[in-house]
């Protein structure tokens, strides 16, 4: 509908190592990185985790260093006012390692979406459930299952901005019940076509010798 | 005979005791249009409400309108899929974040207290609609109201501590600005389930008639 499509995926196409990295280790890296923080707060853990995804992301993706720092706008209120916090409310310190921690594995977690298409993050991730296909996980039915909800958030994202404005236009957007009702009601009667479209074309459904899963024929 | 993912598979077993059968292609595409859905709402401007114009943001509506909608097993579903799509990083958390990070970051108690808010939600809304007709708005209310409180709330207080270093009265303060937006929302919740329920009502509720 809206433009909204183009919001989704971070991937910017660019030189570098990172980008001739596999998804696998540079998810890992990220992960560790976040139990890094965790486990060992010290203001050498920070230092070291923010020198490394600081040194990664200029040499691996050759980004400039003020680029890397504009990747942290968006989540600079949050960092500052916690930063204020710890430093006032116990040393500037502890305001070091805290903030520089979670600084740290935003920007590892950033370098993940920078450098990686989102289709291969997609496949990567469906590939982590395949090993648990023996206890009854379906890797084709969970990539089917994200590629559907990747399609319809421009669909529904589109759909709220028009019923906000169709609800501007009565003077009611500020009457959230009148704002989200249509999008829900939207939303589950899309969810119904998009699982008849489904059916119709034989997907989505389990294993073909079960029984037909309608439970709800009644007598 | 399984849901999406091993992980749904201990919920989902709690959710149905007697037909546990295999999701169709309709609720495959409920799940992800409702994770499509928590997604759409947290990534949105906020609506502002009341005279003052205070915005809300709609992250933790979506999560409790799965549970409420959906029930316990596909609303857990669509909790957990919004969560992994997050975590490998696509922009679906407020302020367009995602990826591994917003587990070291301040807000990560609340976003992993999501999937049990939702069964919670789910399991005590399952409860309502198979038992009575009436008071169904406060009823429901009344189990959105549980859900965060149970699970959003603590875990989300533990995550401040954790994560921020907050001191545990610190952490409460920080929680508790959130708890008045937080009724609103579960009133907005309840609402909207019971329209939803009232326009597809074959979406969670009758099957014990045949037993009963």
């Amino acid at each position: 509908m809206r433009g909204f499509g183009a919001t989704l995926g971070l991937y910017e196409p660019g030189r570098g190592f990172l980008y001739r990295t596999a998804p696998a280790p540079k998810a890992v890296a990220s992960l560790a990185c976040a139990v890094a923080v965790i486990a060992w707060r010290s203001p050498t853990t920070t230092a070291v985790a923010l020198l490394l995804t600081f040194g990664v992301l200029i040499v691996g993706a050759r980004l400039s260093p003020v680029r890397v720092l504009r990747m942290l706008l968006p989540a600079a209120p949050v960092l500052g006012i916690l930063a204020l916090y710890q430093g006032l409310a116990q040393d500037w310190l502890r305001a070091f390692v805290v903030v520089g921690g979670i600084t740290a594995c935003l920007l590892a977690a950033r370098a993940l979406t920078l450098t990686t298409a989102t289709q291969d993050l997609l496949d990567g991730v469906v590939r982590l459930v395949r090993p648990f296909r023996r206890l009854g996980a379906d890797p084709e039915r969970f990539a089917l299952a994200l590629s559907i909800m990747l399609r319809s958030i421009p669909y529904l994202a589109g759909l709220f901005v028009d019923v906000r404005q169709a609800a501007r236009a009565r003077g009611l957007e500020r009457n959230p019940r009148v704002v989200v009702t249509p999008l829900v009601l939207g939303a589950v009667a899309y969810a119904h076509r998009t699982g008849e479209a489904l059916a119709a074309r034989g997907l989505g459904e389990g294993d073909l010798d079960e029984d037909p899963p309608d439970d709800r024929t009644g007598p | 005979m399984q849901p999406a993912r091993t992980t749904v598979t201990g919920t989902a077993g709690t959710g149905r005791r007697s037909t546990r059968r295999r999701w169709d292609a309709t609720d495959l595409s409920l799940v992800a249009v409702f994770a499509a859905l928590i997604a759409a709402l947290a990534i949105l401007p906020g609506i502002p409400v009341g005279p003052l114009g205070v915005p809300i943001t709609l992250q933790t509506l979506g999560v409790l309108l799965a549970g409420l909608v959906l029930g316990p097993a596909r609303g857990t579903a669509a909790v957990l899929l919004y969560l992994v799509a997050g975590l490998i990083g696509l922009p679906v958390f407020s302020g367009f974040s995602g990826g591994f990070g917003v587990l070291a970051g301040p807000t990560a108690g609340y976003l992993l207290a999501f999937p049990l808010a939702a069964l919670v939600a789910g399991l005590l809304t399952l409860g309502v609609l198979r038992r009575t007709h009436k008071f169904r708005v406060v009823l429901l209310f009344l189990a959105a109201l549980t859900a965060s409180l149970l699970t959003i709330h603590p875990l989300g207080i533990t995550g401040l501590m954790i994560n921020a270093g907050l001191p545990l009265r610190d952490a409460i303060l920080v929680d508790v600005v959130y708890l008045p937006g937080d009724v609103v929302k579960d009133v907005l919740a309840a609402l909207l389930a019971v329209s939803v329920h009232r326009a597809f009502p074959r979406l969670l509720a009758a099957k014990p008639p045949l037993r009963a």
